[in-house]
């Protein structure tokens, strides 16, 4: 079995994102990239997947530049077998989605698995692209997968539920946490990453008519009103229902 | 040219969110289609889209097209923006709506924006969005430039109200490839929630301060009194307390509810990250340093188990008083 | 004696000692089944310290009586080669008292023989008394059962058949004297007591009763004897090793693992192209410990005063560093033949069968075992190392300590804090960054190293502040790293991830190497241990300070000083850090500092190196305590409020953290509290503030 594991390179979570260039571009100085969580749990699923059908084989795809590579290792020692750079910045998802349908209409693929979405720009749509250009079948928000013959079942989240969807392979799935538990890699995977063949490939181009203008900050919030439970919880308790429902009207 | 917007629908009938979508799309300046796929079983509520500000309401009931099919739905609703000339196409971001967008967006190699929580602008005929992006930590806006342009609109960001008057349901006759059927629900496996978490009006979520998952009652009842859905820190939730559907913030679910109710929970940025949109915070924390109070609109400081429990109380009779 | 009762000793004597010797070159291998370790150095100083823990019993004397008891019978073990010499003189050449010859000196030797004989039989009788009705609590424990409780009893009763055999045979060797009307060479003043009470006896019947005793007394010895490398009893020997071979270096300092480092070299120099990885990291099976580690394990003598001092098993956790101990002796023992013919053999070898998870997560590396260890145990380093294994080669750690381990990884902190932030305790202080000096051309005399805590809890940013303050005060020229400063690495280590701790190590040297750093001072015990014992191997070679001996230096040398009677009235008692006080012996310099506040100081009765951890130590910090009764902090911070103090103070973070929460929950229950928990450089601060 051919498995693709897309994997994105975002902000470390306790980033506090500022922005440069008319803030047009995030500021990345001073920015730990780590391997996007969700493309973590993909990767669990992924070589688990593989140990389980012999003979099949993870290739790590990502859209970025040499400063990935770092990230890239790290997937290769959670147990990846190789990987594949394409050296671009990664413009937007739909950008990223060409470039990776390029590729892997070129290199063959049975199961897709990339993140529900990256944890920068949230967009959640790069999987479902992937699997539109190559027309294949996608299924979002996956926290499990079996995998039998050229059939899938998964369970995905809906809201208030989970929906059972069957998919044929080849297909694109996006990963919801609980599909895997995240590899934390050991020395021996470290030590064997370093040798794994990382491929790079050039972009190929795309017009893409999405355009990011610029970014703001959320507006600092001006101090709330607190009131001490200490003594008295009910005079507390009281003051807040008194102020949700007369000022703040959500009561 | 028109807007061409997808109503949400499950079970046989809209989803909140439908009426969202068409909400939303009413402020794109132009003519509003909406368009339903599947079997809805109430008709009326479909021709009630002219009440929100539809001004046709078109559906698909093809028989192949009953149960969802991202990919089926979504060349469906591509040709119907071919057919209807609507230039601009308009879902929820919902698990429905927003694993057809960006499908439907290849098909129109459209411009395309996911998750969109601001209302729109147009200028200079280019499509104008915004979206909290760094999943909370900031907001950036978009131009979309496409023949044709995609979005999706996240939950609770616009408040559906009644401003028109019902207007007929058309039937449309498109039908999907057979290719498109290759992952297909099979069923609904039904979680505890009772209210989904990014559709909620009010959240309350505990964390670690909650001590244990036996103390998660308390949160609970609270919800219970307010209508509102449960949630949980990433504490809770890596503690194994809450099951992960339920966890608030990065690598948990955004969420922009009108009221956010945060007991127990001291306000990681991680977690401030996925609540921070809603619209009033209250906060019930022992540690008055607590990072939540910096974020929180109200907030009481003490004790949650003597605090929640009194809180629960008092709404109750506050609840009964009003009504 | 008969020329047949000779061959026949002779016999016996010789095969018992034939026996030993086979048994002493068995144990001798299988304690070398443990991997090399090079403790040949500093001969002179493994000498003076054998001499006073092994020969002088230092280290028992912490418990006065108890140390007297076995003081008596460690004497008569020394004693009773004298008189056995005799005894096999005598049972060999058939000679009688061959030693008499000695004259004055034989009458000396004899008569404390003979009163030690009797001193033991009391003290076993204490011994066994103590063990089985006064159920003293350091002999129970889950461990305790079958044969190690047997086997303590066991030796005891050997002890007194054999003592009260030597007494009754002097008694009848003196009533064979005075029956036959001959003088009996040398003094019992205790037999012959016994010997008036069987001067009935003919000089026929007392030669039968001496000669009896006599068998029963050497017999005793020589079984005694072969059963000691059987029995926990061969601590008698293997202590004077096991303290000769300790390990010399600071108790806080984990050792650096060599193929580790070569791996860090070449994920920091892509050029460096590193050894083969070893199979095994750390500790899984008893060939992977090195043979100190075995020697540890036979030397105990299963005392108990480990367990009973350490913090996890006070608050009812799985762990028992003793326990520890006797399962490496006991997996020895099963698999040692097998290991001994290849060491390839992995049936029934693995520590971790015996030892779970749960045991080994709840150590707080906090040393309290390591100091109340009479014979140098070092239970921590085997802890560490089986840590070690489960992370590093099995990615088996807590989950808990596996955010907290990429947490470092990502943002350069245990916890999850924008490393943006991590300059943002000095807002408005105007605090010089060793960039900004360097770019100035200067050199600041003093490098404050502020830590994660200091750097990012809300808590501790305060003492951080206080202590810039006192060094301002003093006009110290210095300066810190700012946003070049990352985790140092110690709770990783302490946690088994050897590879992150040393990545962080790495790349803190690298950043204080550049720019030339020579001192460094630093309010958290956890990075001055790190940075002081750890950091040299890896090429970081500073004179390290902590805050408490840095501000007592201020006082010492006139830079700073405080109001008379800042504090006066106050009653203050001082929590000692684990990674301050045992870690590193700094006792003393907390203390002087507070002393300065002309405060009421009073010491808790586990203080200094008797202190009991905060339960925070060892990557604690950073997960949920294992299963037990009790919250180690909880137990701390009722010893500290039971001295009913206006100030608890500390110095460490960690600290801080477990004694504030743990005084916060006392308050619940009790409102009338009013204790309140500080750092010695924050009450320095506010004393510092009045006099100005």
């Amino acid at each position: 079995m051919k498995i693709i594991v897309c994997v994105s390179c975002v902000p470390d979570t306790t980033t506090k994102p500022t922005f440069i260039e008319n803030n047009s571009k995030l500021n990345e100085q001073g920015v730990q990239f780590i391997v996007n969580p969700y493309d973590e749990y993909s990767l669990a699923r992924a070589v688990a997947l593989r140990d389980a059908n012999p003979g099949s084989k993870i290739t790590v795809i990502t859209v970025g530049e040499a400063s990935t590579e770092q990230n890239i290792r790290k997937a290769l020692a959670a147990g990846a077998d190789e990987a594949i750079r394409i050296n671009a910045k990664p413009i937007n998802a739909q950008y990223v989605a060409k470039q990776i349908a390029h590729v892997l209409k070129e290199i063959g693929f049975d199961i897709i698995f990339t993140g529900k979405e990256s944890i920068d720009y949230n967009g959640g749509i790069t999987g479902n692209l992937i699997a539109t250009e190559l027309d294949i079948p996608y299924t979002h928000s996956v926290t499990s997968l079996e995998v039998s013959g050229n059939e899938a079942k998964m369970e995905r989240e809906i809201e208030g539920g989970k929906e059972v969807v069957k998919s044929s392979l080849p297909m694109v799935l996006g990963s919801q946490k609980g599909i895997g538990e995240p590899i934390i890699p050991n020395m021996m995977g470290i030590a064997k990453a370093r040798t794994k063949p990382l491929t790079v490939k050039e972009p190929i181009a795309v017009e893409i008519p999405t355009l990011l203008v610029t970014h703001e900050l959320p507006k600092p919030k001006g101090a709330g009103k607190f009131f001490k439970a200490e003594g008295n919880v009910q005079d507390a308790v009281n003051q807040l229902i008194e102020s949700l429902s007369k000022e703040a009207k959500t009561i | 040219m028109s807007v061409l917007v997808y109503l949400d629908s499950a079970n046989g009938a809209l989803r909140k969110t439908a009426y969202e979508a068409v909400a939303y799309a009413t402020h794109l300046g132009q003519e509003v289609i909406a368009l339903a796929i599947g079997n809805i079983e109430n008709t009326q509520s479909l021709a009630d889209m002219g009440k929100y500000g539809a001004s046709k309401v078109y559906h698909i009931n093809d028989e192949k097209l009953k149960t969802f099919a991202n990919a089926a739905y979504a060349s469906v609703i591509a040709q119907a923006a071919k057919e209807l000339n609507c230039k601009t196409i308009v879902f929820s971001a919902s698990s429905i709506g927003g694993v057809i967008a960006p499908r439907a967006a290849v098909k129109l190699n459209a411009g395309l924006l996911s998750d969109i929580n601001v209302l729109p602008k147009v200028e200079n005929g280019q499509l104008i969005v915004g979206k909290t992006v760094f999943s909370g930590k900031a907001n950036a806006t978009f131009s979309l430039s496409g023949e044709y342009n995609v979005i999706s609109v996240r939950p609770n960001t616009v408040k559906p109200s009644e401003t028109g008057s019902p207007v007929n349901v058309e039937t449309l006759n498109i039908s999907a490839g057979e290719t498109d059927f290759r992952a297909v629900a099979e069923a609904i496996l039904k979680t505890s929630d009772k209210i989904s978490l990014t559709e909620a009006d009010i959240i309350v979520s505990g964390g670690r301060g909650m001590k244990g998952p036996e103390n998660f009652y308390l949160i609970e009842n609270l919800a219970e009194v307010l209508g509102a859905a449960v949630g949980a820190s990433r504490a809770a939730v890596d503690a194994g307390w809450r099951p992960h559907s339920q966890q608030v913030g990065q690598t948990g679910k955004t969420v922009s509810p009108t009221m956010y109710i945060a007991v127990g929970i001291s306000g990681a940025i991680q977690h401030l990250a996925g609540m921070g949109t809603s619209k009033v915070i209250v906060a019930i924390n022992k540690d008055p340093e607590a990072p939540i109070f910096k974020v929180a609109d109200y907030g009481i400081i003490g004790d949650a188990f003597e605090v929640v429990p009194a809180l629960t109380e008092a709404l109750k009779a506050y609840k009964q008083k009003i009504s | 004696m008969g020329i047949i009762s000779q061959i026949v000793f002779t016999a016996v004597f010789l095969g018992a000692i034939a026996y030993f010797i086979l048994q002493a070159k068995k144990l001798y291998k299988f304690i070398h089944i443990g991997k090399p370790l090079d403790r040949s150095d500093n001969k002179a100083q493994r000498i003076k310290l054998m001499r006073r823990i092994a020969f002088g019993q230092s280290k028992m004397f912490t418990n006065v009586p108890v140390a007297v008891l076995h003081f008596i019978l460690y004497v008569s073990f020394i004693i009773i080669n004298i008189w056995v010499a005799e005894i096999v003189i005598d049972g060999i050449f058939g000679t009688d008292h061959v030693l008499k010859v000695l004259g004055g000196f034989y009458d000396v030797v004899m008569a404390i023989g003979d009163t030690l004989a009797v001193l033991t039989v009391i003290t076993c009788a204490i011994f066994l008394i103590r063990r089985n009705i006064l159920k003293v609590k350091r002999f129970s424990g889950r461990e305790m059962t079958k044969f190690p409780r047997t086997d303590a009893n066991l030796i005891l009763i050997f002890e007194i058949v054999i003592m009260l055999a030597f007494i009754f045979m002097n008694a009848g060797y003196i009533q064979r004297c005075e029956s036959a009307g001959q003088q009996y060479a040398g003094m019992y003043p205790f037999s012959s007591l016994i010997a008036k009470a069987i001067s009935g006896m003919s000089t026929e019947q007392a030669h039968i009763f001496e000669h009896v005793n006599w068998w029963v007394h050497i017999l005793g010895i020589l079984l005694f004897l072969n059963y000691l490398p059987k029995s926990k009893h061969i601590h008698i020997v293997l202590a004077f090793f096991n303290v000769y071979y300790s390990r010399l270096t600071p108790k806080g300092k984990l050792s650096t693992m060599p193929e580790i480092t070569d791996q860090v070299k070449a994920m920091v120099d892509p050029s460096h192209t590193p050894a083969d990885m070893p199979e095994r990291l750390g500790v899984r099976e008893v060939q992977d410990l090195s043979w100190k580690a075995i020697l540890d394990a036979y030397t105990c003598t299963e005392c108990g005063r480990c367990t009973s001092v350490c913090p996890a098993n006070i608050t009812g956790k799985l762990l028992s560093p003793r326990k520890i101990m006797m399962d490496i002796r006991d997996t020895v023992e099963v698999s040692g033949e097998n290991l001994l013919k290849s060491i390839d053999y992995h049936e029934n070898t693995s520590l971790l069968d015996r030892i779970s998870h749960e045991e080994l997560w709840a150590c707080t590396t906090c040393n309290a075992c390591v100091e109340a260890c009479p014979v140098n145990i070092d239970h921590v380093t085997s802890i560490v190392d089986m840590r070690r294994h489960l992370v590093m080669e099995r990615s088996e750690a807590p989950a808990a300590l596996n955010t907290m381990m990429s947490n470092i990884e990502n943002n350069g902190a245990p916890w999850a804090f924008p490393p943006s932030d991590r300059f943002a305790w000095a807002d408005g202080l105007d605090i010089p960054t060793m960039a900004d000096l360097t770019a100035q051309g200067k050199t600041p005399e003093v490098l404050f190293w502020v830590g994660c805590a200091g750097s990012f809890d809300d808590r501790y940013k305060r003492v951080t502040r206080s202590f810039a303050q006192i060094l301002k005060a003093a006009n110290i020229q210095f300066a810190v790293l700012g946003l070049e400063e990352t985790c140092t690495g110690d709770p990783a280590k302490r946690a088994g991830n050897e590879f992150l701790a040393q990545m962080q190590a790495m790349m803190n040297i690298q950043t204080m190497n550049n720019y030339g750093v020579k001192r460094v001072v630093t309010a958290c015990p956890h990075c001055f241990n790190t940075i002081k014992n750890e950091y040299p191997e890896l090429g970081g070679n500073y004179e390290v300070m902590h805050h408490s001996e840095f501000i007592n230096e201020l006082f010492k040398t006139g830079k700073i000083a405080v109001k008379d009677g800042a504090f006066q009235g106050k009653k203050i008692t001082f929590h000692d850090s684990c990674y301050l006080g045992r870690a590193n012996e700094v006792y003393e310099a907390p203390r002087e500092v507070l002393q300065q506040l002309d405060a009421d100081l009073v010491e808790m009765k586990r203080s200094k190196q008797n202190g009991l951890c905060c339960g925070a130590g060892g990557a604690q910090m950073f997960k949920e305590a294992e299963k037990g009764n009790k919250e180690i902090n909880i137990e701390r911070t009722e010893e500290a409020l039971s001295l009913q103090p206006d100030i608890i103070a500390s110095a460490c973070p960690f600290c801080m953290t477990m004694m504030t929460d743990g005084v916060k929950k006392k308050k619940f229950e009790n409102e009338s509290i009013q204790t309140q928990v500080f750092d010695i450089a924050e009450l320095i601060a506010q004393a510092e503030l009045i006099t100005k």
